[in-house]
């Protein structure tokens, strides 16, 4: 069974062509600057050179049109007619309340994904764009949704609510959403399948650490507990990103530098974080380069990230009783040794005791990075949501 | 490295229909004084190419170096990141030929006018220069506010693609823009135009033809009556700008906004309004005139109702809140 997966942004569009049989990705690439000057779109199909096509993308559904002509184009293609693609799976941002796993999408569906907009602005109506657009092209493939949010749906209300007035959590929905779901829901079981354990016995704690970066409770399998909240600039130090922040600060930067909601916008999420605090970079490769040269606001920024990164463990295990495993992924969870080396110094008495040999030069790579006395176990596991996505898609088109 | 090929996508389209081009992608500017940068910027923010005619190339160097130094003062101000401020500078060009203008899909006139009947001459002119080298499907329009859109379309072939386009670019944070439709403007130019202002997120507000639109014309006689109440001594210029602000929750008072749009520019709209309508309540203000004179042209010239240092920043004088005492 052939499964496009989809994930539409405001003016790009990230594709990939899986064969669910072999388990194989066909095609994957990205189209960028839609209905801007200069848009192009990157194609990349297995053993073969990568392809940059480049003209003039309207919207949506014309970028899609093109993804869809160069895979059944002669010279590039992967599949012979457009009626091999069986189910394309989308990423959607916000499920709001209502998602609390993949759905098939129909038109009540669309309805309820257009609703939690208002909740993800940027996000949710180009992934809306998406969905109507490969109804106006393949009409007769079913389609499937898998929510960014959806696995943190089981939180319970002790964590996801803002002690905010309740009127707020029901006029707007203003609560703890949490986001990177996906991520977690693959990373989670596949430590337990490594570790031959079920997952409905573990206390497992998991750290997605890209560009944006969050951290998760999930005990015997269900999200308890997530760091992004709202929006997904809550929680930990990310890129440029503040992650928390007393809004006290916030309302006084407002007032002192006379600054405005769009400003202050750019200022939590672009001017803070790691770039912020170390006048650096945003990017922690270099940050790392600047504090071996001795650089202070680098150093800061490096114990800051990995500092709350530790904070965030011991709290977490304390809201689940304990902790089985902890798992690192994303860019820098996956690539990162300093990183992970620091967020777990000092946390023998919760039974976590890393093993440095085996911590040291591991980049992009499953493995296990504990210490044979350790009680915890600590994993890397490179997160691949693309293809929970096709999974899902999968799973439910064949249910249908 | 790895190996890339590059070809052209429209070899690749489903469907064999022609497909239309990205409108909007790019737009010209003609002028870049302090009404046109802020157009420029606010376009080329939006992801859009921009273009602009100034007179000389040490114009073009002047601009460029003065659109940077705004953009610095938004970093400063937490507005943007330095990542952004390069890509805004990349998608604008500047050029002192209208040939340039040629691909354009809406060019904006944003000239700097000082006498009324001069302007419209120097408008229709610069109007049937932009028709000549644009397409058939491209959008002329004019950001003044006094001048109306019929006449400056009137000596072109086809006048109906001609609007007037009033950005309003004083307050921080304003997303409005007036769009008033000429005698001879189609339906069509005005979707188009309603799909620009949508694009680069302000809200189009349609507006009748009438010299001062909505924005001028009641900042004009709110200005004028602001210098009557200074002038009469009932209050002291920054007790007239607090109760405004204050009282009734305008962002800047009349003195303060004036200082920031210009004087001269101020006594420009007052003597255009004036002239069209003959109603004294437009008539500009001694006091204004006086301070035009003068060379106090407010924030742009460091004094104006008020002293401002070289960053623009009002510099705070020791006031009096109360005669009382």
């Amino acid at each position: 069974m052939k499964i496009l997966v989809l994930n539409c942004g405001s003016s790009s569009i990230k594709y990939q062509l899986f064969e669910m049989g072999e388990k194989k990705v066909m095609v994957k690439g990205i189209i960028e600057k839609i209905g801007l000057k200069g848009s192009y779109m990157e194609y990349e199909k297995e053993g073969s050179p990568e392809v940059i096509f480049e003209g003039d993308i309207l919207d949506h559904q014309g970028g899609i049109e093109y993804i869809l002509g160069v895979m059944i184009s002669e010279k590039h293609g992967c599949i012979k007619n457009l009626d091999e693609i069986n189910a394309i799976g989308h990423r959607v941002a916000h499920g709001g309340e209502k998602f609390t796993e993949s759905v098939f999408i129909d038109s009540e569906v669309k309805k309820d994904i257009d609703k939690a907009s208002e909740l993800a602005p940027l996000h949710n109506p180009p992934n809306l764009k998406g969905i109507l657009a490969m109804d106006a092209l393949l009409p007769k493939v079913p389609q499937v949704a898998v929510f960014d949010t959806a696995f943190h749906q089981t939180m319970p209300d002790k964590a996801f609510m803002y002690a905010a007035p309740y009127t707020l959590y029901k006029k707007y929905g203003i609560r703890r959403y949490g986001f990177h779901g996906t991520s977690y829901r693959f990373v989670a079981q596949r430590a337990c399948e490594s570790l031959g354990v079920a997952i409905d016995s573990q206390k497992i704690v998991a750290c997605h650490l890209g560009n944006g970066a969050s951290i998760t409770a999930i005990k015997h399998g269900k999200s308890v507990d997530t760091s992004m909240g709202l929006t997904p600039v809550e929680g930990l130090m990310m890129g440029t990103r503040t992650g928390d922040l007393d809004l006290g600060v916030l309302l006084f930067l407002m007032e002192k530098e006379e600054i405005g909601i769009d400003a202050s916008r750019t200022l939590i999420n672009k001017h803070s974080g790691m770039l912020g605090i170390s006048g650096v970079s945003s990017d922690m490769r270099e940050i790392e380069i600047a504090v071996e040269q001795g650089n202070e606001r680098a150093r800061i920024g490096l114990d800051m990230y990995a500092y709350r990164i530790k904070k965030y463990i011991g709290a977490y295990a304390a809201a689940m009783g304990g902790i089985d495993v902890l798992i690192f992924t994303g860019g820098i969870g996956e690539n990162d040794d300093i990183v992970r080396r620091l967020a777990t110094e000092e946390l023998e008495y919760l039974g976590i005791v890393i093993d440095h040999t085996k911590n040291n030069g591991l980049r992009k790579r499953e493995a296990n990075i504990h210490a044979d006395n350790s009680k915890v176990k600590v994993m890397v596991i490179p997160t691949d949501e693309e293809f929970v996505i096709a999974q899902d898609t999968l799973n439910i088109v064949n249910s249908l | 490295m790895k190996e890339k090929i590059v070809e052209q996508i429209e070899n690749y389209a489903l469907s064999k229909k022609e497909r239309p081009k990205v409108q909007f992608a790019q737009i010209g500017v003609v002028g870049a004084g302090t009404t046109g940068q802020r157009i420029i910027l606010m376009i080329a923010t939006k992801g859009i190419e921009v273009i602009f005619l100034d007179l000389s190339q040490e114009k073009i160097d002047q601009t460029y170096r003065e659109m940077a130094e705004e953009l610095d003062s938004r970093i400063e101000h937490w507005g943007m990141t330095s990542g952004d401020k390069r890509a805004v500078l990349s998608r604008i060009k500047g050029t002192t030929e209208y040939k340039d203008f040629k691909d354009c899909d809406l060019v904006i006139e944003s000239i700097l006018s000082k006498v009324r009947e001069f302007s419209v001459e120097i408008r229709k002119n610069i109007f049937k220069k932009i028709e000549e080298v644009v397409g058939r499907h491209a959008i002329i329009a004019t950001n003044s506010t006094t001048t109306v859109i019929t006449e400056l379309s009137s000596e072109l072939v086809h006048k109906d693609r001609c609007v007037s386009l009033h950005f309003s670019t004083t307050a921080p944070g304003a997303n409005v823009v007036e769009v008033v439709r000429g005698l001879h403007t189609t339906e069509d130019i005005c979707d188009g135009i309603n799909k620009f202002t949508t694009l680069i997120d302000k809200i189009p507000i349609s507006v009748d033809e009438s010299p001062g639109l909505i924005s001028v014309r009641l900042f004009v006689a709110l200005i004028g009556e602001a210098c009557d109440v200074l002038m009469e001594g009932v209050a002291s210029k920054e007790n007239i700008d607090l109760t405004m602000k204050n009282g009734l929750g305008l962002p800047l008072g009349p003195f303060e906004m004036a200082d920031k749009i210009g004087l001269d520019k101020v006594v420009r709209w007052m003597d255009n309004l004036h002239k069209e309508f003959g109603d004294l309540k437009y008539k500009p203000s001694p006091l204004i005139k006086k301070l035009v004179r003068a060379n106090r042209l407010g924030r742009k010239s460091g004094k104006g109702f008020y002293s401002y240092d070289d960053h623009g920043n009002k510099v705070i004088e020791k006031v009096k809140t109360s005669s009382c005492n």
